[in-house]
């Protein structure tokens, strides 16, 4: 194929996938000049360039197409339903043309005649199709056609669909369907269409290869930098230069990662489509609300989730929102809504498809996963509803009682799970019967950078992700030899109670395991949890966390089975990255036996330690909430380290000062060598000490509405279903105290 | 067998011209050469990252130009005991595999050599080591033994284990 077709052939996708979204749009507004124009410009646009390249076939269908839209662009006809049905048909037969082109190199010979006289039918004015005709031919969905006949055969299904919506959308009483967005979305729409037709000239294709050559190059220059950084720091006549090297490195890095983000409406904006024409075969009406589309991912990322965003939509379409009528009747609005939302958090970006429709039960859950043998009746029965819904994910799992060529065959929700985990990902399912369920996936920002928990083990470095660090635990000396206990020749500490399996790191790497000794020195323990695998990672020392460049590895080297890369540190030094769910393997950590069966739960759990979670803690008889994301680390000290100034106690650590927010009166009561614990917190970039009676656990939280308002109650939560109080970091006052503050401080503590 | 057919005759290909150019390496005692056509670069005073639990011929890890590359101990190979006293050199080797790091003792000039000195393994060398070597060219005052990079790559040396 030479250049010209190849750049004719990208050109018109981007032009059929902007007249795809434009359709779906028109149906809400058929009046709307500016899309029909677009509409018009993608199609014309095909036919003169094809015209020149000797598309025969192409040629005449976007002709026949063109002229079509012109009458509609020019208000000669109105943009009914069937109207939209034939151009989205014309919009396949492009397609269809347009892949055989991409894949032999010509066009299959073959007439579109059928299609070309229903787009010419539909030029007439008011012609409205038969109904008693059209019901007919939707009882038998396998229409036959040449020009179906000739088509590859995924092709042909997806037409035979197609044809299929066609028939479904000429129904005596056709209900205009799939606004494609919320309220404001269609002025925004027009305005992004315009802007984005300037746009095109002022952007370039770039071969993905080199832009991931250009992230490696840019990775080493960065590391070259470092290196000049620290060879020339005596250098005053250096330093200016290097400051600026410093920044320009910094600049480049990030323009380049930025090069390969997409926005998410990429893909977005084949769901107006899919929404449309599937709720059309089942009956459904549907609106389809879309959220944050700006939001952006690596290239690679966006084309995984690509498939399983499509699968949940398709089963929330067809398990979730009911058909109108059954709808009514359970009260709720005849129209489903379907939101699709996407977000940053943190180094994550969620994507949530949810709908408001049956939510998924529990109890049938429960019996279909006995009667599929993917588990037992008793373990069955002891499983929360939570856990139940994971069970979905199980491969040869699904509800429907029929087999629809939408879904229902079985496979789906453990395709959505592994095609995200393949990329590092997470899946989530929250489902409420009659209320809806929300499919929520957990992605990366991007495959090759993570943030990392730097340990340090025989004198070496080592990277551990973050993703799978719920805690840290420092232990001296005596603190290890009395904490940790053994049975048999398997390492324990007690972590809140609950015995915890620890695995040396520097034990598992040493090869000759021969004449080991319990000793320990002073020790970290990183509690892990992979896979359903919690245990703790006992090294020598930690680092700083780093945001890591991920290299792949030999094969020599992965087939070793600990680690899943390597990397380059700040410092220069290359740093292999742990594999925790290998180790805990390696190390017999077994999943809890509960786990086992619960499957994706780990999912949750590690879900839970990021999102809206909190650390649930009593004070002086009463349960508190600290946000998790504000706590730093619990420390245990003994009462006489607590010193006051005036009346506030403090806590100073390395040089460092700490004020104790101690409204429970704990640390007032505490005496001597009493041990008190001190949950440390970050607020507004200073470090608060709240002093507690116990750490109770880790919870997630949900917002309280105030009754007669729509707004979430600040200052409380809703933890483990017992509304409980913030605790307010912000009204701490500052060091040193002022008169007034500490008078205040008196009162709080009273 | 066949990959060392391969090599040998891909590097019976090079000398088919008469003349090859050959990179010498020392190792020890003795002079060994590599192809340069295999040589993406020659890097002095690497220090490689040791990787526990790796197989013995791998030297560690190096970081070279944005990757990172396994490395095979060149000395561990043929059984020498470990260099001491001098920082090794890095070869930087390609291989139908990709790219590896060799470590030698030390990287000497490049030797044009001519196909007409080459002569295949004698029968009598051990047959650990005869594995890596692809021939021998015989120079003026000694003999140099080329290595097959083919066969040093540890994607091989993993196999063959």
């Amino acid at each position: 194929m030479d250049e010209l077709t190849r750049e004719f052939l990208i050109e018109s996708q981007e032009g059929l996938d902007r007249m795809e979204r434009c359709l779906t749009e028109l149906e809400s507004r058929p009046d709307d000049t500016a899309l029909l124009a677009d509409i018009f410009r993608s199609v014309h646009t095909i036919k003169g360039t094809t015209g020149f390249l000797g598309f025969k076939r192409l040629e005449k269908l976007a002709h026949a197409g063109e002229n079509l839209l012109g009458l509609l662009r020019d208000g000669k006809l109105v943009a009914k339903p069937h109207i939209i049905t034939g151009l989205l048909e014309l919009l396949d037969g492009l397609r269809s043309i347009l892949s055989n082109i991409e894949a032999d190199g010509g066009e299959v010979d073959v007439e579109d005649a059928e299609l070309i006289a229903r787009l010419e039918e539909l030029q007439e004015p008011d012609e409205e199709p038969q109904p008693e005709e059209l019901s007919a031919a939707l009882t038998s969905t396998q229409v036959q056609n040449p020009l179906l006949m000739a088509m590859a055969q995924e092709q042909k299904q997806a037409v035979v669909q197609k044809k299929a919506t066609a028939e479904a959308v000429a129904r005596p009483r056709p209900v205009p369907q799939a606004a494609p967005a919320s309220g404001s979305e269609p002025a925004k729409g027009a305005a992004a269409v315009t802007t984005a037709t300037s746009a095109a000239e002022s952007t370039l294709r770039v071969d993905v290869a080199l832009l991931n050559r250009m992230m490696n190059l840019v990775g080493e220059l960065v590391l070259t930098r470092n290196q000049v950084l620290q060879a020339t720091a005596a250098d005053s006549k250096m330093t200016l230069l290097t400051r600026r090297l410093d920044m320009v490195t910094a600049d480049l890095r990030e323009s380049v990662m930025k090069a390969r983000m997409q926005p998410v409406s990429n893909i977005f904006s084949k769901m107006p489509r899919i929404v449309r024409d599937v709720s059309q075969l089942l009956g459904r009406k549907v609106r389809l609300e879309m959220n944050g589309q700006e939001t952006e991912l690596d290239k690679s990322l966006l084309e995984a989730i690509k498939d399983p965003l499509t699968h949940a939509v398709r089963n929330s379409l067809d398990h979730g929102i009911e058909p109108p009528e059954v709808r009514v009747a359970a009260g709720k609005n005849a129209e489903g809504t379907l939101k699709l939302r996407a977000g940053q958090q943190g180094s994550h970006v969620i994507v949530e498809v949810s709908d408001d429709g049956a939510g998924i039960s529990a109890e049938k859950v429960r019996k279909k996963a006995i009667e599929r043998g993917l588990i037992t009746l008793e373990a069955a029965a002891q499983l929360p509803d939570r856990e139940l819904l994971n069970l979905i994910f199980l491969p040869g799992f699904s509800t429907a009682t029929a087999v629809t060529s939408v879904s229902g065959r079985g496979v789906g929700m453990d395709v959505v799970k592994t095609n995200v985990e393949k990329i590092g990902g997470e899946v989530e399912i929250e489902s409420r019967l009659g209320k809806g369920t929300t499919l929520r996936l957990r992605i990366p920002l991007t495959l090759a950078i993570i943030p990392a928990l730097i340990v340090r083990s025989l004198d070496k470095s080592f990277a551990v992700p973050q993703g799978a660090l719920s805690e840290l635990v420092h232990l001296s000396t005596e603190q290890a030899v009395e904490a940790i206990e053994w049975i048999e020749n398997a390492p324990l500490y007690r972590l809140r109670g609950q015995l915890l399996p620890l695995v040396f790191l520097d034990r598992m790497l040493m090869a000759d395991t021969r004449g080991q000794s319990r000793e320990v020195g002073d020790i970290f323990v990183a509690v892990l949890d992979a896979d359903g695998r919690r245990y703790g990672l006992v090294v020598d020392g930690l680092a700083d966390p780093e945001e890591i460049v991920v290299k792949p590895l030999s094969h020599v080297l992965k087939d070793i089975g600990l680690y899943s890369g390597a990397t380059v540190l700040g410092n220069g030094d290359l740093a292999l990255i742990l594999d925790p769910g290998a180790i805990a393997a390696r190390a017999g950590v077994a999943m809890r036996a509960e786990e086992q069966i619960k499957m994706g739960d780990a999912v949750v759990e590690a879900e839970e330690a990021q999102g809206n979670e909190y650390l649930l803690v009593e004070v002086a008889g009463r349960r508190a909430a600290v946000r998790l994301a504000d706590v730093l680390r619990i420390e245990q000290v003994s009462a006489s380290r607590v010193e006051y100034i005036g009346v506030r106690p403090v806590l100073h650590f390395d040089g460092q000062l700490l004020a104790v927010e101690d409204a429970g009166g704990i640390l007032a009561e505490a005496r001597g060598e009493m041990q008190v614990i001190v949950v440390v917190c970050r607020e507004a970039g200073r470090q608060i000490g709240v002093a507690v009676s116990h750490v109770l656990d880790v919870a997630a939280g949900s917002d309280l509405i105030e009754a007669g308002t729509a707004q979430a109650a600040s200052g409380v939560t809703l933890l483990k279903d017992r509304v409980t109080g913030i605790v307010d970091l912000g009204s701490v006052s500052m060091l040193p105290l002022p008169e007034a503050a500490s008078e205040a401080c008196v009162e709080n503590a009273q | 067998m066949s990959t060392a057919a391969n090599s040998l005759r891909s590097c019976k290909k090079e000398t088919a011209v008469e003349m090859a150019e050959v990179c010498s390496i020392h190792l020890g005692d003795g002079l060994y050469g590599l192809p340069i056509s295999h040589i993406l670069e020659i890097v002095g005073d690497t220090k490689p990252e040791t990787v526990p639990l790796a197989p013995a011929f791998v030297g560690g890890l190096v970081h070279y130009r944005g990757d990172v590359l396994t490395t095979v101990n060149a000395r561990q190979l043929l059984g020498m005991p470990p260099l001491e006293g001098k920082v090794p050199d890095l070869l930087v080797v390609e291989s139908a595999n990709g790219c590896f790091g060799l470590i030698v003792d030390s990287v000497r000039e490049v030797l044009t050599v001519s196909q007409e000195d080459f002569e295949p393994n004698p029968s009598t060398i051990h047959e650990r080591s005869k594995a890596f070597f692809a021939g021998t060219y015989k120079l003026k005052d000694r003999l140099m033994v080329m290595l097959d990079p083919a066969r040093i790559d540890p994607l091989e040396l993993a196999r063959a284990n």
